[in-house]
């Protein structure tokens, strides 16, 4: 086959093509993740604002959603800002509370879903006992202990979410590591409120 | 040249080339790995030697009681002796009391099971009474004020008594725990519940669920065996039950009869003529009653439980509106529900108004997908049937706000061009702003000779509710606002109120698959008002309190209900409002109307939905518990308040078994409301995915890149 052959140039073709693809490819899923970690530097501020009373401020004008509290741990170290409402579109920058569940600081259940591949990747790593650290817009810190990890079929089982309740319940897909999405099982991890203790 | 450029990176590739192949080969296999572990952790079936298979509690479709297995969220239905149903039809009001009897089929001593009563209900319904009977224990609902429904629960379960409390699961879905019910002991359920009937399409709707589930059949031995937690691993947790639990069906089956034989009768007060009734699937008997009730019962006096009885009546044709009144005395107070029905047909006399409708829709990030796709389509419908006397407008808005007009427009073929290729563009992103397109909407001149109606499609958070509320009041005049909720986030209370301020309605639309039909409805309904601003003269009326306080206008094919009570009622009342442009009154008579349960229980609902309602005007927190506790433990109701406490009677059952103890922690785990993980957005995304592709792509390149080298 010649340099300037059909088939060569041909190759060449696919080649670039490949390339191309690849490169899109990579590059989009790549900013995935590079949007879930920058978005949550924007989200500090926009914390910082909801701290000082802004009823709901948006990190970026056209943002729908806004923070609504914070979750730190120790070990594994985790600081994340955790938006209003679970979409899809708001989960891409952090993890989101759900509306029917109770906010940090009311009566009722906490309920929190992020990825499992970005934000609560982290759940994998988290054991029983474990202190979870929940910051409510008014500033109150809640402590909590990890008391239930499980997986749950989503088809058929149900999270209970009473009001007689004032656990915290962190939801991802599972398994961790599948490749592919929208599988049925989800990771619950279940934290209890543990006495508030002073930050020692 | 190509290859030139490349030469010094040309050595390098060469030796990378095999590591990437390889590379490749464990990529692929890292792609394949996690998707056989997806599906083998799906729960298998519990049954080994399978005839009742198990369900979960969403797979119900008429009242079961399931019994629990040792698979986490999976039960086995109980065998239904039989069930009675009384339903009792007022107006648009139905109270249905249902007893049905069930059996622990097993034979086994000491197998005491724990049960889950589950009963579909229609949405609109709420169960106020609720009586269990198990072998000898009797178990009774009660309506206590939360917190002391709360102690009297802790505190039986604290002297080794069942309780269970009974909350709703969800809107369509009663539950409540059922704890030891002993070896082929029987249990016995009263339940009663009020809803709203179905009206559509001129006929009034009203189904009892009764179809076929998953159920046992009988005569054959069935065996109910405990999973191994081997569980595929999908269940890390070890709080599971360990033994196994034996089933075994009762050895008397019915002989050759039905199975789940049901008995049901029916009285219906309609409160208007009737053309005809009517039940598509059962057989029955109507008697009509010299007042204009009916009495229907199944032709035969029980029926295998195999299909929802459905019962379907229509009015008889009528071109007037039409208004009727239920009466009910309850300790010393007169209650009343007034319904104004639509005429069946369009009264032709009258003059069609022409409409000015604008169209306000929310296109933020938050309505991409079906939301948005159902709305458009069911805009476009609603566009196609405009007239040419009608203007319309079409406001989209996300943080910015577009309109298609300044102001509505005249429907003429150019403006309806425009308006379909604007609808065609609607696509969903950013953020919600409503106050500034509705301010917009608002922009529109008034017009006495018109109707001018707004409707608002949203699923966001409203926020801002003061400033909302002072733009609706400035500036609404005598405009009509209808308020369109869609999924789980809108702020229905603060709808609803926009809604009622603007004399519109509220649709809440929960399932996005929903979004078409009910629009599609609401469209066709509001191009047809029959009467607006209508009042009711009251004058002489001692303690009225009258819900809602302002009438909506009266629409076809939808009934006005109003709630009344006073310390009595007199014996005519006269109703004012405008058909068309022209003046229009009824006279209502007071007199010869009772009924039974359901005007005074309607009317407290209202009341209490009223006084919810006061937290919003900023009402004291402690003057509404302290109302809302008043008419809900007055009226035997679950409100915010209170709840249904299910209370054993009777002295518990010996705890020598060790089925006691885990029966009494279940029964807490059950006491709260669930919400389904399903209905939570998938997290996890395709980052992974792509990443993989787009490495194994450019690797591909490579290769290729080094037998193109090779060829050359």
């Amino acid at each position: 086959m010649s340099r300037t052959g059909p088939g060569y140039r041909l190759l060449t073709m696919l080649m670039a093509g490949l390339l191309a693809i690849g490169g899109w490819q990579v590059g989009e899923g790549s900013w995935m993740y590079a949007k879930a970690r920058l978005a949550q530097f924007l989200l500090q501020r926009a914390w910082c604002r909801a701290l000082a009373g802004e009823a709901m401020p948006k990190p970026w004008p056209w943002a729908d959603t806004w923070p609504v509290a914070r979750l730190r741990m120790q070990h594994p170290s985790v600081d994340l800002i955790v938006l209003a409402g679970a979409y899809g579109r708001t989960l891409a920058f952090g993890p989101g509370h759900v509306t029917s569940s109770a906010l940090p600081g009311q009566e009722g259940m906490v309920m929190l879903t992020g990825h499992r591949d970005t934000h609560f990747r982290f759940l994998k790593d988290v054991k029983l006992d474990d202190h979870l650290a929940l910051t409510g817009r008014d500033g109150t810190t809640l402590h909590y202990r990890v008391i239930d990890l499980r997986v749950m079929d989503s088809r058929l089982e149900l999270i209970p979410t009473g009001q007689d309740t004032e656990d915290l319940v962190l939801v991802t897909c599972f398994p961790f590591d599948a490749i592919q999405t929208g599988g049925p099982l989800r990771y619950v991890v279940r934290a209890a409120r543990a006495v508030d203790r002073d930050h020692s | 040249m190509l290859t030139d450029r490349f030469c010094p990176l040309r050595q390098r590739a060469k030796t990378s080339a095999s590591r990437l192949t390889l590379c490749a080969f464990f990529l692929s296999l890292a792609l394949d790995a996690p998707l056989p572990a997806t599906s083998c952790a799906e729960p298998g079936e519990s049954l080994h030697t399978g005839i009742v298979p198990t369900m979960g509690i969403n797979d119900v479709t008429e009242g079961a009681l399931l019994l629990r297995t040792d698979q986490a969220g999976r039960y086995t239905p109980a065998p239904i002796l039989k069930t009675d149903v009384h339903i009792a039809v007022t107006g648009t009001i139905a109270r249905a009391t249902v007893r049905q009897e069930f059996t622990n089929p097993s034979r086994e001593k000491g197998d005491w099971l724990e049960g889950v009563y589950v009963f579909p209900l229609p949405e609109t319904a709420a169960v106020d009474h609720l009586r269990m009977r198990i072998g000898e224990r009797i178990i009774e609902g009660r309506i206590k004020e939360r917190a002391e429904a709360k102690r009297v629960y802790e505190q039986a379960k604290r002297e080794g008594k069942r309780t269970g409390m009974v909350e709703q699961e969800r809107p369509n879905l009663f539950t409540t725990s059922v704890a030891n019910i002993g070896p082929g002991e029987h249990v016995t359920i009263e339940l009663e519940y009020q809803e709203t009937v179905r009206y559509e399409n001129d006929q009034f709707q009203l189904r009892f669920p009764m179809a076929v589930g998953p159920r046992y059949i009988p005569g054959v031995p069935v065996v109910v065996e405990g999973q191994d937690p081997r569980g595929s691993g999908t269940s890390p947790d070890t709080d599971r039950v360990p033994d196994a639990s034996r089933i075994t069906p009762p050895i008397h089956p019915p002989e050759d009869g039905a199975i789940n034989p049901l008995s049901l009768s029916l009285t219906l007060n309609p409160g208007f003529p009737l053309a005809k009734v009517e039940s598509p699937f059962h057989p029955i008997i109507s008697l009509q009653e010299q007042n204009g009730g009916y009495q229907i019962s199944l032709r035969e006096d029980a029926v295998p439980a195999d299909r929802d009885f459905q019962f379907i009546w229509y009015p008889a044709p009528r071109t007037e509106p039409m208004a009727t009144v239920f009466t009910e005395q309850k300790d010393g107070a007169s209650y009343a529900m007034l319904m104004l029905v639509p005429p069946t047909q369009h009264n032709n006399k009258t003059a069609r108004v022409p409409r000015d409708i604008t169209f306000i829709i929310d296109r933020s990030g938050s309505m991409a997908g079906a939301s948005i796709a159902q709305a458009k389509s069911s805009l476009s419908a609603a566009l196609s049937r405009l007239t040419t006397q009608d203007r319309f407008n079409i406001i989209q808005f996300n943080h910015t706000v577009r309109s298609l007009f300044p102001i509505p427009q005249p429907v003429t073929i150019k403006s309806m061009q425009q308006a379909i290729r604007y609808t065609e563009h609607v696509t969903a992103d950013g953020g919600t702003e409503i106050l500034p397109a509705l301010r917009q909407a608002l922009k529109s001149p008034q017009d006495s000779s018109r109707l001018q109606q707004i409707i608002l499609i949203t699923d966001g958070q409203v926020g801002n509710e003061e400033e909302l509320f002072e733009l609706l009041h400035q500036r609404v005049g005598g405009r009509r606002l209808f308020t369109i909720g869609i999924g789980s986030t809108p702020n229905s209370h603060l709808m609803r109120k926009a809604a009622e301020s603007g004399r519109g309605t509220f649709t809440y639309i929960g399932n996005v698959n929903e979004v078409k039909d009910k629009l599609d409805g609401l469209f066709r309904k509001l191009e047809h008002p029959v009467l607006n601003n209508i009042t009711i003269d009251a004058a002489g009326w001692s303690g009225l309190e009258q819900f809602p306080a302002t009438i909506t206008d009266l629409y076809e094919g939808e009934p006005i209900l109003l709630a009344l009570k006073a310390d009595s009622l007199p014996a005519q009342a006269v109703l004012h409002g405008q058909a068309g442009t022209a003046p229009w009154s009824l006279p209502v008579s007071f007199n010869d109307a009772t009924a039974h349960g359901g005007p005074s229980i309607y009317w407290a609902r209202q009341k209490i939905s009223a006084l919810m309602d006061e937290t919003y005007k900023g009402g004291t927190q402690e003057a509404i518990r302290k109302a809302v506790l008043d008419v809900a433990l007055t009226h035997h109701l679950v409100s915010q308040y209170t709840s249904l406490v299910a209370v054993d009677m009777t002295p518990a059952r010996p705890t020598d078994s060790p089925a006691a103890e885990r029966d009494q922690i279940t029964n807490l785990a059950r006491a709260q409301d669930l919400t389904a993980l399903a209905s939570l957005p998938r997290t996890a995304t395709s980052g992974q995915l792509q990443i993989l592709l787009g490495a194994a792509a450019l690797m591909l390149a490579c290769l290729l890149w080094q037998f193109r080298r090779a060829v050359a």
